[in-house]
């Protein structure tokens, strides 16, 4: 009991600083794609001070509600993962922490911030099926919905996942809001819309939003890393090739529209995630 | 206290007698009166009920003449309504379901069993609550809500005494109708309900209102056939007369018919478009029919039947079936921007989840039905409630008309944005329950992948309304808003109602649903157990802490909120600031426009009129595929 709390306590403070020091080398390894020097590695660290130290500048007060329920439902996966609960209950916290910013993004009179929610909405409706096949093919593989469940399996999850996996690569690249799938908000100053469902966010409440982005990239690529829970460093080093794919591909490609990301990934990754899932119904341990 | 016969009378009489009382009555100020104490009653005899039960109680000999005649009756009040309306197709259906009623009636060789002629056990029960408690609260509010439609309803609208005849007898016949165990009862109370549905929805008496009256009309028959059907082929093989009969026998024709007839009630694809139409009919009729209770009735016919044929083929057509609803509707729900039609397809949706689920029929499936059946009738009543009062206030029930509202009616609004809330968010019931339809749906992989992709439809359509439902501009006060009491009461009850018990989903999970799901799935295999307990095994709900901090913070931010942090949204730095808190931005000539943007409603990728066509044909081959064991 206690040893769970004291590793909670631990995810909780650390992930977040993972999180930041990640979108640190972000911003470098983008800057020297782009030939530029970019900011020093603790750069999102001082963002983050200074954003807490400025006016809280709002267009109404429901907003702020929204912007907390973001960074609670984030906490509320965290937490739930890292207590090896439920996956579909923390898939379903996570939704909603986003389904938070979206609400908050619509509850104001702006066309910029209303544009990017209603795209954030759209890229949920793409990358979520994804992301409850990948908790299904987890299922159908260990048994149990728990998450603690994939700390005991014999082989790793990728030797049974294989396409579940490369569907959810695609699907990461939406969550971490990289071309071609940036359309609600953006890093690129050259996008036709930059900051959208941001945009009305100011001081501590933009800091809050930096905060829980912080700790999605962290679960984000804690997942990437469970696929290969046997081999929990090499599960890492995939983490980070993957981090650095994603970056990369940021960089050369250009925004695509919301309505060919739905149709792409409503026909590749899900097919391809499917499928893996019938591998899985075909063997004969698996299922009932 | 009250005998188990007494109560059975009690609760399909009560509310029969106060709507006639009501009838009689001339003054719309003693109506009100006895309307709401017919509630109260009608509410006070479930809850007793409930509490005694449970019970079953077989009538003497006169039952079975009895039901006869008024089958008899109620067809040939259709029949008057269908000759008057020129509706040829709706007698014809009607004259084939006499035939049916007199065949079985007076052929031969039927033995009878003896077998309860009504049940009350824990499903039914949790019917009969919804009914009464739910119900009654609609009810309470209809008199508030007439009492304004009158003043603008047009001139064809049938008075208000028959609206509240129909509308609180209602009650009666659906209590009967959960009731029932003899499937001749049924057919009376299942007719009944047809009846009432076609006078309400009928009400305004308009040519719309006609038209979509008719065809609920005519899509009932079907069903009304085909449980009639059911009834008779029950009887010439092997004598069976009542539900449990079906059940212990295991007999596949009569419910792959019950199965259809529950269909056309459910509204499920291919019947679907009378409910659409039925939403020309008053709100709170709505609410009351067309969303928590009447259109349950199907689903809870399946759902009641369905764990004696778990492992059939024939369930996984309806699960298929009511998969396929589900999917479907959400993705048209997605398309319309009218709120009362987004509330229909959405009810249509989750009424295909509850038949999807009752088709797996693992002890999990079951209880997530359960589940979804009780916060769906609580949220969505909440939700119609809602839309028919800022209806009233707006004169518009399209969606893009319902941006700042939470200044103009601060209270609706908020009880509107609660109720979808709950349909949404963890740790909310109408969430919990999915996600245990998704747990439950791995057994059924074609099922599964038509749940995940609704669910995401689903959260889709629900956030584009809520986020239009409170835009709002800065106001530094709201204002009260004013409202009937019985209306504004009701509301608030029923938010309470549906908030409380929402958050308290896992308790009601765990305390009453996992009992009933282990109690009716006595044999189940010991995987299918283990799966229903770990649903429920909820050991971490403490981290449920973290929303309501985050309420609370917000909470905290408001009181000490201040107002000289209220900014302009950014405009392209072309804001219009002659007037202060100006939404508008320097247009063409300078002259000052706002920015609009609509949500998304894709209306030429889900084009209804395109989709439906093809949708109805797959939900027919899925129809006739069912009655495939007709040949057996």
């Amino acid at each position: 009991m206690i040893g769970r709390l004291v590793l909670v306590v631990l995810v909780v403070l650390g992930a977040p600083l993972l999180g930041a020091l990640l979108n640190g080398a972000d911003r470098i390894l983008t800057a020297r794609m782009q030939g530029r020097i970019g900011p020093p590695l603790l750069q999102p660290f001082y963002d983050l001070l200074k954003l807490f130290r400025k006016e809280p500048l709002v267009l109404n007060r429901i907003q702020i509600g929204y912007v907390y329920l973001h960074l609670a439902f984030m906490l509320m996966t965290i937490v739930l993962i890292t207590l090896g609960q439920d996956m579909l209950l923390a898939l379903f916290t996570h939704a909603f922490s986003t389904l938070s910013l979206v609400i908050g993004g619509m509850s104001v009179r702006s066309p910029y911030s209303r544009i990017g929610s209603q795209r954030k909405i759209m890229q949920m409706l793409a990358y979520e099926p994804v992301l409850i096949l990948l908790v299904v093919g987890i299922y159908l593989r260990t048994g149990s919905f728990m998450a603690g469940a994939v700390a005991h399996l014999d082989a790793p999850l990728i030797t049974s996942l294989p396409l579940v996996f490369l569907a959810f690569l695609v699907a990461l690249e939406i969550k971490l809001e990289k071309s071609p799938f940036d359309v609600a908000t953006s890093h690129h100053a050259h996008q036709e819309l930059v900051k959208g469902i941001t945009i009305e966010y100011a001081g501590p409440y933009l800091g809050i939003i930096e905060l829980t982005h912080f700790y999605e990239t962290f679960f984000l690529l804690a997942l990437v890393t469970a696929f290969f829970v046997t081999h929990v460093w090499l599960g890492v080093l995939v983490a980070m090739a993957v981090y650095g794919a994603a970056i990369l591909v940021d960089n050369v490609c250009a925004r695509m529209r919301t309505t060919w990301m739905v149709r792409y990934m409503w026909t590749v990754p899900v097919a391809l995630a499917v499928c893996n899932i019938i591998w899985l119904y075909l063997q004969p341990h698996v299922g009932r | 206290m009250l005998t188990p016969a007494n109560y059975v009378l009690a609760l399909i009489g009560v509310p029969l007698v106060g709507g006639v009382l009501a009838c009689a009555v001339p003054w719309r100020g003693v109506r009100t009166v006895v309307v709401c104490l017919t509630a109260t009653l009608t509410a006070l005899v479930g809850v007793l009920a409930v509490i005694a039960g449970p019970f079953s109680i077989t009538c003497g000999a006169w039952s079975d003449p009895t039901a006869l005649a008024l089958e008899l009756l109620l067809i040939g009040v259709i029949v008057a309504f269908a000759w008057e309306a020129r509706a040829w197709l709706i007698v014809l259906l009607a004259l084939v379901q006499l035939g049916l009623c007199l065949t079985e009636q007076f052929s031969a060789g039927a033995h009878l069993l003896a077998t309860p002629t009504f049940i009350l056990d824990t499903l039914s029960s949790i019917l009969v609550i919804i009914v009464c408690v739910i119900g009654a609260l609609i009810v309470v509010y209809a008199t508030g809500y007439m009492r304004e439609h009158a003043a603008h309803a047009p001139r064809t609208t049938a008075g208000d005494r028959r609206f509240f005849l129909v509308l609180v007898g209602f009650l009666g016949v659906m209590n009967g109708l959960v009731l029932a165990n003899n499937l001749r009862w049924l057919a009376v109370f299942w007719e009944s309900t047809t009846l009432c549905s076609f006078l309400l929805i009928g009400h305004e008496g308009t040519a719309e209102a006609r038209a979509n009256a008719l065809r609920a009309l005519l899509i009932n028959a079907f069903g009304g056939v085909a449980l009639s059907l059911a009834a008779l082929l029950a009887a010439h093989r092997g004598g069976i007369t009542s539900l449990d009969g079906i059940m212990s026998a295991q007999a596949l024709v009569p419910m792959a018919l019950l199965c259809i007839a529950a269909m056309t009630k459910s509204a499920q694809f291919p019947f679907q478009s009378w409910l659409l139409g039925a939403m020309v009919a008053p709100t709170p009729v709505s609410a009351l029919l067309h969303s928590a209770t009447m259109v349950k009735a199907g689903s809870y016919l399946i759902l009641r039947l369905a764990p004696a044929f778990a492992g059939t083929r024939l369930l996984d057509v309806v699960a298929l079936a009511g998969g396929f609803t589900f999917a479907i509707a959400a993705a048209l729900a997605v398309s319309q921007s009218n709120a009362k039609r987004v509330l229909a397809y959405s009810t249509i949706s989750n009424l295909g989840l509850i038949v999807a689920c009752a088709g797996i029929a693992t002890p999990l499936a079951y209880a997530a039905a359960i589940m979804i059946l009780c916060y769906h009738a609580a949220s969505k009543g909440l939700l119609f409630l809602c839309v028919g009062a800022i209806e009233q206030k707006i004169g518009s029930r399209d969606i893009e008309d319902m941006g700042s509202l939470l200044y103009t009616m601060p209270l609706t609004t908020v009880i509107t944005l609660t109720g979808m809330l709950t349909m949404l968010m963890p740790p909310f019931g109408m969430l919990m329950s999915k996600l245990m339809a998704i747990e439950a749906a791995i057994e059924a992989p074609f099922v599964l992948l038509l749940v995940i992709a609704g669910s995401a439809l689903t959260v889709f359509f629900w956030a584009k309304w809520i986020g239009r439902m409170q835009t709002v501009s800065y106001h530094p006060h709201y204002p009260r808003e004013t409202m009937p009491f019985s209306m504004s009461s009701v509301l608030v009850v029923l938010c309470a109602l549906v908030a409380g018990g929402g958050v308290a989903s896992i308790l009601v999970y765990r305390t009453l649903i996992e009992p009933m799901a282990l109690h009716t799935f006595a044999t189940a295999s010991a995987h299918t157990i283990a799966a229903l307990h770990a649903a429920g095994n909820l050991l971490s709900w403490p981290v449920f802490v973290f929303p309501l901090l985050a309420a609370l913070a917000w909470l905290w931010t408001i009181a000490r909120f201040n107002p000289a942090h209220v900014r302009l949204p950014y405009l392209a730095g072309e804001n219009y600031e002659e007037k202060e808190l100006s939404y508008a931005f320097l247009s063409i000539k300078d002259q000052p426009a706002v920015a609009w943007t609509t949500s998304l409603y894709f209306k030429h990728t889900l084009n209804e009129l395109r989709i439906t066509p093809w949708a109805n044909l797959i939900a027919w081959l899925l129809v006739l595929s069912l009655l495939g064991v007709l040949g057996m």
